[in-house]
């Protein structure tokens, strides 16, 4: 998708209503349907909660929407992002930095909390030294960490504690300044104390960015969304996406 | 050659304390224990013997160090042994091979593991492991029949023996190794990291680059030393094609490359030459004869000990990045990915021209009169006796090395004391690293010589054992580490002692890995050469199957194609010479092919080639 530009720009030219639209998406292993159909939309500034039964595919969604199924996997359906449909399957790098998703475990890369803050930013934008730290310090202010890491952003980034790195992953996909979030499970690998502060994170991200959050815990997601999208097992599946 | 060592990835041990040995009670444990001690005592037999024999040959003469290390000059009717020409010819040969096969098989790696679908990678990587076992003596062959006849166009040589040929063989050689090592270093790498770089919009080459290679770059490092250990310690397939010329040595630096198409000497071709045999066992002569074997341990310790030092570090170098490099993303993404599918076509067309080649001109095989006649020397016939000879004594090596090899392999991953256990694992590792020329040396001085032998199957025998007690030693040694905590743990609740839990916790929980590593190794014996040249093995004219031990040599297919290639006029010795190639490599892969099956019906049974 040539034609598609990294999130700040394409919203700063247009304001969608709606960001990511997805129309009776079925995903299959060979002939076996996994998930589905699911149909949903995410309208700019929201804040969407997906759940259901775990096994009903939930993470598998996601990972269908940026084009990271894995192999075996086959996807059908429409998915619009920015009013522009999707072609899938050519690893489109455009896509996955316009709606950026951010795994369950939180993955941290050797080098230093700034290294990992930077470590999409500096592929993705041509900037100097200053404008991109300038714009790592505004995300790692966002995701709630800066207070923390501020004084010591050149430790190594394997010296944090789990909810920080899960706050770290965050800032890294804020920074890129996306078009939409895909949070998956985002608190689920973490002790109760780290889940709270990672809560207050998301809970922060309300009503300024559009956010898809994939959660098992309905509670949560009555705390953190505005509205709930749930999906079944597929063998249950009547038209399933009920907004809630 | 070299082994890989792989540890798991988690903690390096279970949690649980093993029983340690001795706590056993009874004659049986004392059985259990005395059998594994003694699988860790022939290793330490194997390098208290090599070293003594490298020790005891320096003692039995002066060795002019100084001389051997700085002079080019190798005269033995004037008692003056420089060395320097053939450590120059070593470090030239490797250097080449290194430069040829490294960027293109760290290329092809990252091709087969980051871009390929699984679909298309599971066969073609299974392919280039058996490449990497296919036995040196074949590639020397082709050495000698396709790459010796290319440098000679080439430049202008008449025959094309040179260090640029022996470079390229060798280059070839350790290809498959360099790629099969880097495939299991990126295969290693948590699909996580690929997944959390992908999502946030990185090309494939950003991801490979930040992702993944940083973390399995001590891998594939690790990948390349095995490749250049093995490069180092290769006699037979270089000694075809380099030409044999001492006290080559360019005179200048605008020297080196002109002296790349002429022939040359490298530390393994003066060893595996006739020039041990005539030394005798005590003197100047035999003394700098050792002198040059410890110069090649030493280099090859380094390399294989180095090597394996790096696949078990975790340190992953941080990556100081901290620059916009937003430029001409997709250009670069497609260029790389250009390059690297490009980088996989050689070891493919490796594959498919060896596959061709080997089918094209040993076409004698395929015919069973081949296989079930006697041999008549150059002229013709079959290799019924080479066949017998190759299988008696690999199964003499079976039949040895499995007790001891899984004995040690039992104490190395039961030992309760993790330093000792490591300390071992480098000795076994140490062994299995071991230039094979060095172990037909002393076991020819040892054997032949000292115990009056002669050439005989069971010297021939005993001598690949240590080639084979490493890679069951240390299969098994991993598996055991790999074994659930909780079986232990329930294992011992039950009050069993150290030796019944060995017995029936141990052994049935590792045997098909052991059998696989048994497979893998005798598959690497059945190729040696060099050192069945000196121990054990005849061109022709002995009996199919030996009466007796001393002075009861056996033909073997190694030392058939070696001595038909050397006679490489005869067009009948030729097609004999491809013939009997083939057959070796129908014999490595059967044993292979039988490796990877258990291996695949076993999870969790780790892999063990190279």
């Amino acid at each position: 998708m040539d034609d598609m530009t990294t999130g700040s720009s394409t919203l700063d030219d247009t304001v969608h209503e709606t960001v990511i639209a997805v129309r009776d998406l079925q995903i299959f292993d060979g002939t076996k349907r996994l998930v589905g159909p699911v149909t949903f939309e995410l309208s700019t500034g929201s804040t969407t909660g997906l759940c259901g039964p775990s096994g009903a595919g939930k993470s598998t969604v996601l990972r269908a929407l940026v084009d990271l199924l894995p192999h075996g996997l086959r996807r059908q359906g429409e998915v619009h992002v920015l009013g522009r449909p999707v072609r899938y399957g050519k690893g489109d790098a455009d896509l996955r930095s316009t709606v950026v998703l951010v795994p369950q475990t939180p993955v941290v890369f050797g080098g230093s909390i700034l290294d990992n803050a930077l470590f999409g930013l500096r592929h993705l934008v041509r900037a100097s030294r200053t404008e991109l730290h300038d714009r790592v310090e505004r995300a790692l202010r966002e995701a709630g960490l800066w207070n923390e890491v501020s004084d010591r952003l050149g430790t190594p980034a394997q010296t944090l504690s789990n909810g920080q790195r899960q706050r770290l992953c965050l800032a890294r996909a804020l920074a890129l300044e996306p078009a939409a979030l895909l949070l998956d499970e985002p608190t689920s690998a973490l002790d109760e104390r780290s889940r709270d502060t990672v809560e207050e994170s998301v809970a922060a991200l309300r009503g300024n960015r559009t956010v898809l959050l994939v959660s098992h815990d309905p509670a949560q997601v009555e705390r953190l969304c505005d509205r709930t999208v749930r999906i079944d097992l597929p063998h249950a599946c009547e038209p399933s996406a009920a907004a809630v | 050659m070299g082994l890989t060592l792989e540890r798991p990835t988690q903690a390096p041990g279970p949690a649980v304390p093993r029983p340690s040995p001795g706590s056993g009670r009874g004659s049986r444990a004392r059985w259990v224990w005395g059998w594994a001690y003694s699988g860790i005592l022939s290793v330490l037999l194997t390098l208290t013997v090599l070293l003594g024999y490298l020790v005891t040959g320096i003692a039995s003469g002066t060795v002019d160090w100084t001389a051997l290390l700085t002079s080019s000059t190798w005269s033995p009717g004037n008692l003056a042994f420089g060395g320097l020409a053939m450590i120059y010819g070593s470090a030239v040969v490797c250097v080449l091979a290194l430069v040829l096969a490294v960027p293109v098989g760290w290329a092809a790696a990252v091709a087969l593991s980051e871009y390929l679908p699984p679909r298309l990678a599971k066969p073609l990587r299974l392919s280039i492991e058996l490449l990497a076992a296919v036995p040196s003596i074949v590639y020397g062959l082709i050495g000698i029949m396709v790459i010796r006849p290319f440098v000679a166009d080439l430049g202008d040589v008449p025959g094309g023996d040179s260090l640029l040929a022996a470079g390229i063989v060798l280059a070839v050689m350790i290809m498959p190794t360099i790629v099969a090592v880097s495939v299991d270093a990126l295969a290693a790498v948590p699909g996580r990291y690929r997944e959390a770089a992908y999502s946030l919009g990185l090309t494939r080459r950003e991801v490979v680059r930040s992702a993944v290679l940083p973390q399995a770059r001590t891998g594939m490092r690790a990948g390349v030393l095995l490749g250049l250990a093995r490069a180092l310690g290769e006699a037979i397939a270089v000694f075809m094609v380099i030409g044999r010329a001492d006290d080559r040595l360019p005179e200048s630096l605008g020297d080196v490359f002109s002296f790349l198409v002429r022939p040359g000497q490298t530390l393994t071709t003066k060893l595996a030459g006739p020039e041990p045999m005539l030394a005798g066992t005590s003197g100047p002569y035999f003394a700098a004869l050792c002198g040059l074997g410890v110069i090649l341990l030493a280099l090859v310790a380094v390399a294989t000990v180095w090597g394996t030092r790096g696949s078990t570090g975790r340190a992953v170098r941080a990556p100081r990045a901290r620059r916009s490099s937003a430029w001409l993303r997709t250009p670069k993404d497609r260029l790389t990915t250009f390059a690297r599918l490009g980088a996989l076509l050689l070891p493919g067309a490796l594959l498919v021209g060896m596959l061709g080649i080997l089918l094209a001109r040993g076409g004698a095989a395929l015919n069973p009169v081949f296989w079930f006649t006697a041999s008549e020397g150059a002229a013709g016939g079959g290799i019924r006796d080479q066949i017998l000879g190759t299988l008696l004594l690999l199964a003499t090596t079976a039949l040895i090395a499995l007790p001891l090899g899984y004995g040690a392999g039992v104490v190395i991953g039961t030992r309760a004391s993790a330093k000792a256990s490591r300390v071992l694992e480098t000795l076994t590792v140490a062994v299995g690293g071991t230039p094979t020329i060095l172990l037909g040396l002393a076991g020819y001085v040892l054997f032949c010589t000292t115990m009056g032998w002669g050439r005989s199957w069971l010297a021939g025998a005993v001598v690949l054992v240590p080639v084979v007690i490493p890679v069951v030693a240390l299969t098994t040694a991993g598996r055991i580490r790999g074994m659930p905590a909780e079986i232990t743990e329930a294992a011992l609740a039950l009050g069993l002692t150290g030796s019944q839990y060995v017995r029936s916790v141990v052994i049935p929980y590792t045997w098909p890995a052991t059998l696989t590593g048994l497979l893998l190794g005798l598959a690497r014996a059945a190729g040696e050469t060099a050192p069945l040249i000196f121990t054990a093995t005849v061109f022709f004219g002995a009996p199919a199957l030996p009466t007796g031990i001393v002075n009861a040599p056996v033909q073997a297919l190694p030392t058939h194609i070696f001595t038909l290639s050397q006679d490489s006029g005869a067009p009948e010795a030729i097609a004999q010479a491809w013939g009997s190639a083939l057959v070796l490599v129908l014999i490595t892969a059967g044993l292979l092919s039988l490796a990877v099956l258990l291996r695949n019906r076993f999870e969790g049974a780790r892999r063990w080639t190279t």
